[in-house]
């Protein structure tokens, strides 16, 4: 999965968009007892530092990744130190800006380990849509299962007066079941765009 | 995915869910253009049809590969893995499947939003099987290319599907033949696609492909995904 590697917008708005997810590793503590365990410790940590959007916890048993989305560095910080100090030998793995997650490891004693860089998107652009911030929500989900026309029509119902921009933040995360919609974000794009 | 024309009331709630704009209202009726439908599921699990009218499709060989590549939820049959990618850098630090003078590189078809079908795969597989890449086993892509030319399964090569991902690794030098390969593309494919390449970090922290990247033109987004190397390789649980 590239699933949080290409999400776009200004530094500004990343400052405010991290995903942190544990993967399990096939062959190795994929099957194991203590890898389900594990992950599954995990996922109550991440839920004890309150993110703001998290994979449901029905799959806690039987996923081998645990996702959410946070909006605070300090408190991904924070995560990281605990994850550090239970010392599950889960694999570890945070999107967002690099400079922001490598002062955060540097803080808690880490480094990075290995990276995945984004060049962004090539080929025929003209297909996507033409405001930026319609795509700025939509690659929030990294299957892309929340459509351009499912945004714009929250957009009219918000600027009818008929909801907020928060509860179509809402709305529009129901397609993402990996949890790592960043629906404070979505609410302040809406916003912008109903402007 | 079909949707039964006498229970459908027109209200057009499955029309805004879908993805790749395959829905649309004719006559008051939602009606799925099942070319472009990419069998994602999204409208069945989302839309909460009040007529029940949507309706999960028993799907035959090959129209049923565009499910895996499209759902988030389902299996591939070819390799096991849920999902359209997989482990990559995730947990390279327990795997080393990416080694400090290798590079991973992930070529993500139909993203964001536009979907693609999948004999645009054989375009970019043509060309890294002649420069000579070692292609990623679990990738659900690597399971459709039939031959060391880079050759596609001909059955299903045109089946739509929401994105596929071609990941491989190459030896950090050869990175060049590889971008060439990304401008060309970029030039004469008709969908669009989004490029990820993945480095260990080096001793002293830093990471030089980066520097390799911009000298050639290319733009690095200054968001990423970053192992934080917290996995550990335990016997106990490998027996």
């Amino acid at each position: 999965m590239t699933h949080s590697l290409h999400r776009i917008g200004a530094i500004n708005d990343l400052k405010g968009d991290y995903v942190v997810l544990a993967c399990l590793a096939k062959g190795i503590n994929r099957d194991s007892p203590e890898g389900r365990q594990g992950i599954i410790k995990i996922a109550n940590i991440i839920k004890e530092h309150e993110p703001l959007n998290m994979i449901p916890e029905f799959t806690w048993k039987i996923s081998p990744v645990v996702t959410a989305a946070f909006t605070d560095i300090n408190e991904v910080m924070r995560v990281i130190q605990a994850l550090k100090k239970e010392d599950l030998g889960i694999s570890i793995v945070i999107s967002g800006l690099i400079s922001e997650i490598q002062a955060a490891l540097k803080k808690v004693g880490l480094r990075m380990h290995t990276v995945h860089l984004s060049l962004g998107t090539f080929g025929k652009k003209e297909f996507l849509p033409n405001e930026e911030e319609i795509l700025e929500i939509t690659t929030m989900c990294g299957h892309h299962c929340i459509s351009p026309q499912s945004v714009l029509h929250h957009l009219q119902q918000i600027k009818k007066g008929k909801i907020t921009a928060e509860k179509a933040a809402e709305k529009l995360a129901k397609p993402c079941v990996c949890g790592i919609f960043n629906t404070e974000r979505a609410a302040s794009l809406l916003n912008k765009l109903s402007k | 995915m079909l949707i039964k024309e006498s229970k459908c009331t027109g209200c057009g709630t499955c029309v805004i869910y879908c993805p790749v704009q395959a829905i649309t209202l004719i006559e008051n009726k939602a009606v799925i253009n099942r070319d472009l439908c990419v069998e994602c599921n999204v409208c069945y699990q989302n839309a909460d049809c009040p007529a029940k009218a949507i309706k999960l499709e028993r799907l035959k060989w090959p129209r049923v590969i565009r499910n895996p590549f499209s759902s988030v939820v389902a299996t591939h049959k070819l390799t096991g893995v849920p999902g359209r990618g997989t482990e990559e850098m995730k947990t390279n630090d327990i795997t080393n499947r990416f080694e400090l003078n290798e590079l991973g590189i992930s070529i993500e078809l139909g993203r964001p939003g536009v979907g693609t079908l999948l004999k645009n795969i054989e375009y970019f597989t043509l060309k890294l099987s002649e420069i000579g890449v070692e292609y990623e086993n679990d990738s659900p892509v690597t399971a459709l290319i039939i031959d060391d030319q880079g050759h596609v399964n001909k059955e299903v090569k045109n089946e739509r599907v929401l994105s596929a991902i071609i990941e491989f690794k190459i030896p950090a030098e050869r990175l060049p033949e590889i971008l060439r390969v990304i401008e060309k593309a970029d030039e004469e494919l008709d969908t669009v696609f989004t490029v990820g390449i993945i480095s260990r970090i080096m001793e002293d922290n830093s990471i030089p492909v980066i520097n390799s990247l911009e000298e050639q033109g290319f733009e690095v987004k200054p968001n990423a995904k970053i192992n934080i190397g917290l996995g550990k390789r335990r016997v106990k649980e490998e027996s």
